[in-house]
């Protein structure tokens, strides 16, 4: 994942889809055992190897810039997180969620990757774009890290689409099994973002239900029990979160790609499969399509089964390939 | 990764199994169970749940055997077997 966009034919050739990552988010190190590690991303390069990928357009994740941050979680909070970096060893944020010498410039890396998506694909040089970093972000509140995630990517992807490129709305639609409360709590007022989620409750973090609809009902919680399949997925897709969707008419839809709902998932007791979340893109896609021009930014959340991550990316950007 | 172990639920009576499904019912819902764990202490509350259930069908069942057997005379409560 090296290549500079400027020098990849397949990315001169434009509107197509743009892959962003960077080795220094295999240096974000987790205590021995914990399931956020750095093998998840070396299992994303591997499945994004294959032949059909080869026509990727790919580029490194930059630095976030502090200010850019900043649009979503205070400056204090930004500087707190980076003065909690160790300078060796490992230091616990919470009960999940800890700090390595290299987490710092992971989650700035987590975050810039997110913000170049939002460039490329508003300057019409990528038709959608995936962005494979990590730590995830949807859990992460205004300032407070949390479950694994210390800024919310997906949040900063959205108010610099505002604040940047003049978009006026954007909705963020979360596909992880855990409830995004990070995004939700960010945007719990905003009636300029609308933040959509399927989800198992119960389940960590605890929030999600369908009550949660915001200040301005622009939240809209699709939550799952523990056992359902595909058929409930794809039920809460098309009776809750698309209709919405489509009514909010969104410039630009930013996919929290967690795929943790999978069935080897061992966080979680939902049974997708691979095309499920294929399916679940390609709608969300057609609605991009119907009123954002196509441009779809997607940012990898969770998924913790080695296996199911790789396959499940790969069909994820498969559908976003054929957009 | 945290794993519980459950096999100790098939042993609990009633009143515990029910104290402490309802502990973590409460944990769940206050956000207060660690990402992690989370899906391993739904699963024991899981267990819980059927442990709790199996009891009370086993008391359903020694309730209507009285019931049935009573015709004008109670002839005791025999254990039965609802498995």
């Amino acid at each position: 994942m090296t290549v500079s966009p400027k020098l990849n034919p397949a990315y001169i050739s434009a509107m197509s889809t743009l892959l962003i990552s960077h080795p220094a988010c295999l240096e974000h190190l987790t205590p021995l055992g914990h399931p956020e590690r750095p093998d998840r991303l070396r299992a994303v390069e591997r499945a994004l190897e294959a032949e059909k990928f080869q026509t990727l357009a790919r580029a490194e994740a930059p630095l976030a810039p502090f200010e850019i941050v900043a649009l979503v979680h205070p400056m204090d909070y930004i500087t707190a997180i980076r003065d909690a970096t160790p300078k060796e060893g490992m230091v616990r944020l919470d009960a999940d969620t800890s700090m390595s010498p290299g987490s710092f410039e992971a989650a700035l890396r987590a975050a810039g990757g997110a913000i170049t998506a939002v460039d490329e694909v508003l300057a019409k040089k990528a038709q959608n774009a995936f962005v494979a970093t990590r730590p995830p972000g949807h859990h992460a509140e205004t300032a407070r890290p949390m479950g694994f995630c210390l800024f919310d990517n997906a949040a900063i992807a959205a108010r610099y689409a505002q604040d940047h490129h003049g978009i006026a709305r954007v909705a963020i639609v979360d596909f992880d099994v855990h409830h995004g409360n990070g995004s939700q709590e960010i945007f719990w007022a905003d009636k300029t973002v609308m933040y959509c989620s399927t989800h198992q409750m119960p389940l960590f973090p605890g929030t999600g239900a369908v009550g949660e609809s915001g200040e301005y009902n622009t939240v809209v919680n699709a939550p799952l029990r523990p056992g359902d399949g595909a058929a409930a997925f794809r039920a809460a897709f098309e009776s809750r979160i698309l209709p919405r969707l489509g009514d909010f008419r969104p410039e630009l839809i930013v996919i929290s790609a967690g795929f943790d709902a999978h069935i080897r998932d061992p966080l979680a007791n939902i049974n997708l499969e691979e095309e499920d979340f294929s399916w679940a893109t390609q709608r969300l896609m057609e609605v991009a399509d119907r009123c954002a021009g196509g441009r779809v930014v997607s940012l990898l959340e969770g998924g913790y089964d080695l296996q199911a991550l790789g396959n499940s990316v790969a069909a994820h950007v498969s559908a976003l390939m054929q957009g | 990764m945290a794993q519980k172990n459950n096999s100790d639920i098939g042993q609990l009576p009633f009143e515990r199994a029910i104290e402490e499904l309802e502990t973590i019912v409460k944990r769940l819902e206050e956000g207060k169970v660690p990402l992690e764990e989370s899906v391993a202490i739904y699963e024991r509350g899981e267990a819980l749940k059927r442990r709790c259930e199996e009891l009370l069908r086993q008391a359903e069942a020694r309730v209507e055997k009285i019931t049935l057997d009573a015709t004008g005379k109670p002839t005791g409560s025999e254990p039965l077997d609802v498995e």
